[in-house]
């Protein structure tokens, strides 16, 4: 099932539910995929997101109805499958502690937690890729352990450094680069995610696999980390 | 080598038509604000359409050239000379090598645009010169920086744009407005606040975003699941005011929009500064999209 409206002068936007889950999350990868292979010709730009797929057309190819009709007709004939992860979990190395993680003091005190206990509930978790924005390459991941939730700061901090790992309700996600924002920052990671290095544009998929490991302040610098 | 910046100004960028095919990397289209000067400047010389200008943006400018070149001034009138005389926009320029071009200050419009024969070429960031400060995707001009661009062709001096296609910076603008998105689930009374009323360009604006300043839409539907900006899309804040989203604005994004705003119009928009006025009237797609093919088949 899905829902085509317009979003503008050369972009429609198609909802295929109403509520984010991870089951919603692989269909809207699957389809994304899908419209992208069949009208490869006639996208200038598709986004993904939690529920809905954006997409930006030639409107000197074709009209909106006749682009409309050619997308329902993709997505018609079109038969979900639940796809194997081809890809493996991603992995990203975090070090969880006070020194970088400008929230966790707070958050445990908060929670009731130990920090080896809030490091356990935030690295065992598996998250999906709902979607990629904010700034480049920065991956919404979700869904957050429910006894770590943690709502945006009410004032967003000026200047997160990159690397930071911050929570935001049941999201979680890496900062790629040094810029302002509202998430608790937990811990933060050596690896480079910006797009100095431009491998770093393809790192994270909508429909990626996630996963945190804790490593400590030895091998966090070894890594390049900075403190 | 081709121009060396003197002075950077306020803020001066090397923009192209943009940046596609990477959103759902979350990378921005960026590009020209002024769609239309952009594509007079390069039509004239006779360039590709995606040829990379510099946007001079409120002035402050001042270039020192290294070559001979022949070049356009499109857009804004920000008391262009060169060596202290005032020179027209609109119309092929030959520069000879030691002359210093300088941008003011804004007299009409905002934003100016440098065209070069060939364009600049500067370095690519994902397969387009467009700079986008937000997204830390190169960066603004800085004195000392050499602008490359190639050695000239001969120039056709004084072949200008017919005078009947010279904008107007300053008339009233209302901006046309697909309903698009979350346009429904705004009611009747809501959609009159915004339709009703002349509202003001506020000064926080830039290239990611217009905001507008008037009366607000009362009780707007709260923040949304995030979901894909299309160009000119018109979001509400919780505040109940409208920010129209422009080139270097986000991909995506949680407040609900009430509509999206024709390209053409944008294009006008980029040239008017904080405090002018502007309005909103409803267009249907079929008219928009018409317009818009007749822009792109005038120039491509």
């Amino acid at each position: 099932m899905f829902d085509i409206k317009l979003a503008g002068e050369n972009a429609i936007i198609i909802y295929f539910g109403d509520e984010a889950s991870p089951e919603l999350a692989e269909q809207i990868a699957f389809y994304t995929e899908l419209l992208h292979d069949n009208l490869d010709d006639l996208i200038i730009d598709i986004v993904p997101s939690y529920t809905s797929v954006l997409i930006t057309y030639d409107l000197n190819e074709l009209s909106h109805q006749a682009f409309c009709n050619q997308v329902s007709q993709v997505l018609t004939k079109a038969i979900f499958v639940k796809q194997k992860h081809q890809s493996d979990i991603i992995e990203i190395p975090v070090f969880y502690d006070h020194e970088v993680g400008l929230d966790l003091k707070r958050i445990l005190v908060e929670k009731d937690l130990s920090l080896s206990e809030f490091i356990e509930l935030h690295s065992q978790q598996t998250y999906l890729v709902y979607a990629i924005g904010f700034s480049p390459a920065f991956a919404f991941l979700a869904e957050v352990d429910q006894r770590i939730q943690m709502p945006r700061l009410s004032t967003p901090r000026i200047q997160i450094p990159a690397g930071s790992v911050g929570i935001a309700d049941k999201q979680t996600a890496v900062y790629p680069i040094d810029s302002s924002g509202g998430w608790n920052i937990v811990g933060r990671t050596p690896v480079d995610l910006s797009l100095n290095n431009y491998e770093n544009l393809k790192r994270f998929m909508v429909g990626n696999q996630v996963q945190f490991k804790p490593i400590d302040r030895q091998e966090y610098l070894y890594l390049g980390g900075k403190l | 080598m081709s121009f060396k910046v003197i002075k950077a100004g306020f803020h001066s960028t090397i923009q192209d038509r943009g940046r596609f095919g990477l959103a759902h990397h979350g990378l921005s289209q960026s590009g020209v604000a002024d769609e239309h000067a952009y594509c007079w400047a390069n039509h004239l010389l006779a360039n590709d359409v995606n040829d990379a200008v510099l946007e001079i943006t409120f002035g402050g400018c001042e270039l020192l050239a290294l070559i001979d070149t022949c070049i356009v001034v499109a857009g804004a009138d920000l008391g262009f000379k060169i060596n202290d005389k005032p020179q027209p926009n609109w119309q092929l320029i030959a520069v000879n090598k030691g002359d210093t071009l300088t941008w003011a200050t804004p007299k009409k419009g905002v934003r100016a645009y440098l065209a070069v024969q060939d364009g600049f070429k500067t370095t690519q960031h994902f397969n387009s010169r467009s700079v986008n400060i937000r997204e830390n995707v190169g960066s603004l001009i800085h004195s000392g920086e050499e602008l490359v661009s190639k050695p000239s062709k001969p120039c056709d001096t004084g072949k200008a744009m017919p005078a009947w296609y010279q904008p107007n910076y300053q008339e009233p603008l209302s901006l046309r407005l697909l309903a698009s998105y979350q346009f429904d689930t705004f009611t009747e009374q809501q959609r009159q606040v915004l339709f009703g009323q002349t509202y003001k360009i506020g000064k926080a604006s830039d290239r990611t975003g217009c905001r507008l300043e008037g009366k607000p839409i009362e009780n707007t539907p709260t923040t949304m699941i995030s979901e894909g900006i299309a160009y000119g899309s018109v979001e509400i804040t919780t505040a109940g005011l409208p920010i129209i989203l422009l080139k270097d604005a986000p991909t995506i994004g949680g407040y609900p929009k009430i509509g999206t705003v024709l390209s053409l119009d944008l294009a006008k928009l980029a040239q008017r500064q904080a405090g002018s006025e502007v309005k909103f009237e409803l267009i249907n797609i079929e008219v928009a999209q018409n317009l818009r093919r007749e822009f792109d088949q005038f120039f491509i």
